[in-house]
């Protein structure tokens, strides 16, 4: 049993660490929540010289050929850092699935723009019915000669009034499991008849409603096999879940550092709160959550890595980080007292982003029902 | 990162598995780990069969010296652990760990003593430490130790101090220096024969019906200068030390809890209600999930903490951590288990009625003690936040 990082991934935290404090400061981060884009792309374009793009994928590709476990040290910095932008969705939902299972020309294509920070990718999956679910899947795909036309309403993707492509789960045949008859397919963002709205969303992140009305796309654009997009999804959703938990555990984290360091400056009755012993025992049960969900989250991410099952893992740190996460940042919240409360400190902005964690790529109960299958219950 | 056992880890893991499987009983449903079952005659007897067995195996004291008949490997130590308590063995003593700290404190001639018994599986130990006014602030400890020509006079008081009516030996924490300016400083530990003259014991009967507890009573009792457990008025240290073995009790409740989880998950599979099994149900699905995502975090921690003990890193704050979340999820197991029992979580085992063999009700009761037992969570918070820990201020 190994359970240090390697000297490689230390300098990776070192580095995005230095980088992100020095780079995107919390005056960017709230900007952006009022930015229409969302991101700098000055900012962006740095983590793309930087690597960051490219990392999870293969040196042929021009990325830098490591593991899950390295995208999630620095998912963590980036949670830590509230980094604002549409590196969760071009990298785990856009390139990650091309890698995977795209056709050569496509991962040609597709890979080294994206790891050069040219390409913005997302993932089409949810509709109104707000679930991940294969019933929900209504968006449909006809076969139209050479081409898909495809029709729809998605809601709350991800960062798609800015991507260049769009992964769109589309339904291409009606069966009696909902599972099957479902087709991904990669749409250029800039095609006729797609039109996206923003939505304004508790953490100011860029979700979209996302309209297809009779969208001609070519066959070959298609991801994988048609009617086997399903177990795709699940795949995603899986990493998804996990790059989040990883933010997550970032943002948890530093919420702990920010809440020490107060209750140790914060003078009431003449002595440091922190001296308090309900403050030190509120403390110390947000260290557990705290601690408990960073080794469970490297216990899934190395499963990942090494090719092992590991979709209760996911579940596991995903299903715990949904609520250990609220339960400090709301814990915060009550040791800082009003300033806390207002939009001049910094806490808000993670309790804000706790919120939006724990609903997006599955909720708690979501993940428990995953954990219960797992179970043979 | 590598979270796998090395091989001759996990065969060792196989053989201890084979070695529970060939010394259960059929249909053994398994008990809390700790003396307290062994008021059940038929636990003591298995315990002290499997006790013996273990020491000829020679995996009593594992991560001691090889020079005392250990292996040095703390892992392999651990495994044996976890494999007994998951599988709610009974005979894993006291001894092993007061063994640990012999080994670390004793001197060559203690050692020669005291250690090759406890290897061999032939004697029982308990520990001396409460007494009626001493629980989490242990180091104002009254029971008083007079240095007298070759002993040490004992008088005073101990309490809950479990299973010593059946033990060899029992390590006590007796107070040399009444005058020390600390009241920590003048403490001294001993190891003590129950049955000296002026030792008399009330046995005290725990609310799950089983009398393990013993309060103890010390009167002009002459204790041999040579039973005198590292140096005198030094009983800090050896109390600290016996903190930092006492590191895995959170892993303990919890392996302990994954028994009756597991057995809780089959019986909501194979149990019916109007034709549709329990395991239907959304709420208990909901519920049994979350238990198990509960349980699966704190194995992580307990993971990190084992590594980290292999790597002789401090590990007092996740030990702390893990104890708090052990008993609280062990706790709500309890409650979850019991509540899906229903009015059959009230029967015993001696029930022909009972359901799981009565064994949720005892754990509903027993999990009380795991927010207590081994420093409370209250003392635990206290450390998680203190100079060890976060260094919040005093």
């Amino acid at each position: 049993m190994d359970l240090a990082f390697s000297e490689e991934q230390e300098m990776l935290q070192k580095s995005a660490r230095d980088f992100l404090t020095s780079k995107c400061p919390k005056t960017l981060v709230r900007a952006m929540e009022e930015d229409e884009r969302g991101y700098s792309p000055d900012l962006w374009r740095e983590m793309a010289e930087l690597g960051w793009m490219g990392l999870p994928f293969p040196e042929k590709y021009d990325g830098g050929g490591l593991g899950f476990l390295d995208l999630v040290v620095l998912l963590e910095e980036m949670g830590r850092a509230c980094l604002p932008g549409p590196f969760l969705s071009t990298v785990v939902l856009g390139g990650m699935p091309i890698l995977e299972w795209g056709s050569e020309d496509q991962r040609r294509y597709f890979l080294p723009r994206i790891c050069k920070g040219e390409a913005i990718l997302t993932l089409a999956v949810t509709e109104p019915s707000a679930r991940y679910d294969a019933a929900s899947i209504r968006t449909t795909a006809t076969a139209d000669g050479h081409d898909y036309i495809i029709s729809g309403t998605k809601l709350f993707v991800p960062d798609a009034h800015v991507a260049d492509w769009i992964i769109c789960v589309t339904r291409t045949a009606q069966a009696s499991n909902p599972e099957e008859g479902i087709t991904l397919v990669i749409i250029d963002a800039k095609s006729p008849g797609i039109s996206t709205v923003l939505l304004s969303t508790i953490a100011g992140d860029k979700q979209c409603e996302l309209t297809l009305d009779k969208v001609r796309v070519p066959r070959k654009n298609m991801l994988g096999k048609p009617g086997q997009g399903w177990e795709m999804v699940k795949r995603i959703m899986e990493w998804a879940a996990l790059a989040k938990s990883a933010e997550m555990v970032g943002g948890n984290q530093q919420v702990m550092e920010m809440t020490v360091k107060y209750a140790k400056e914060r003078v009431q009755f003449g002595r440091p709160i922190g001296s308090f012993q309900v403050i030190q025992h509120y403390i110390a049960d947000m260290s557990i959550d705290v601690d408990s969900a960073r080794i469970t989250l490297y216990k899934a991410a190395w499963k990942l890595t090494e090719g092992l099952p590991c979709s209760k893992e996911i579940s596991v740190i995903k299903g715990w980080i949904n609520d250990a996460y609220r339960r400090v940042a709301t814990q915060a919240h009550q040791i800082h007292g009003a300033i806390g409360f207002t939009k001049e400190h910094d806490l808000e902005l993670y309790f804000r982003r706790a919120k939006a964690g724990e609903v997006l790529f599955g909720d708690t109960d979501f993940h428990r029902e995953i954990v219960a299958q797992q179970l043979g219950l | 990162m590598d979270f796998r056992l090395t091989a001759e880890e996990e065969a060792f893991r196989q053989e201890v598995e084979e070695f529970i499987r060939e010394v259960l009983p059929a249909g053994w449903l398994g008990i809390d780990p700790g003396p307290e079952e062994e008021e059940r005659e038929e636990v003591y007897r298995l315990s002290v069969e499997i006790w013996r067995k273990l020491g000829a195996k020679g995996w009593i004291g594992l991560n001691w010296p090889r020079e005392w008949g250990g292996q040095e490997s703390p892992a392999k130590d651990w495994i044996l652990k976890q494999e007994l308590i998951y599988h709610g063995a009974p005979g894993m003593d006291i001894a092993a760990t007061q063994g640990d700290l012999i080994v670390q404190f004793g001197t060559q001639e203690q050692k020669k003593r005291f250690l090759p018994p406890i290897a061999r599986g032939e004697v029982k130990y308990a520990i001396g430490m409460s007494e009626p006014n001493v629980g989490s602030d242990m180091f104002s400890l009254q029971l008083k130790a007079e240095e007298k020509d070759d002993c040490y006079v004992f008088n005073g008081q101990k309490i809950w101090n479990s299973g010593i009516h059946r033990a060899d030996w029992c390590v006590v924490y007796a107070r040399t220096d009444p005058n020390a300016a600390k009241k920590h400083h003048g403490i001294s530990v001993f190891i003590v024969d129950p049955r000296s003259p002026g030792i008399t014991m009330r046995r005290i009967t725990q609310m799950t019906g089983l009398g393990a507890f013993c309060e103890v009573f010390y009167d002009d009792v002459r204790v041999p200068k040579e039973n005198l457990l590292g140096q005198k008025n030094k009983g800090k240290d050896v109390s600290m030390y016996a903190f930092t073995i006492e590191r895995s009790y959170g892993l303990v409740i919890l392996h302990n809890a994954r028994r009756y989880f597991d057995q809780l998950v089959e019986y909501c599979k194979e149990t019916s209600i109007n034709g549709e099994p329990l395991a239907r149900d959304p709420l208990i699905r909901n519920r049994l999930a979350e238990l198990a995502i509960e349980i699966e975090v704190g194995r992580n921690m307990g993971e990190r903490i084992n590594w980290m003990t292999g790597q002789g890193m401090l590990t007092v704050v996740p030990s702390c951590q893990n104890k708090i979340h052990g008993a609280r999820v062990a706790q709500k197991l309890g409650s979850l288990g019991m509540q899906i029992l229903g009015l059959y979580g009230q029967l015993d085992e001696k029930s022909k009625w009972a359901k799981l063999g009565g064994r949720m009700r005892h754990m509903y009761l027993s999990s009380r003690a795991w927010s207590l037992a081994g420093g409370t969570s209250e003392m635990s918070r206290n450390i998680i936040s203190g100079p060890f820990g976060l260094g919040l201020p005093s």
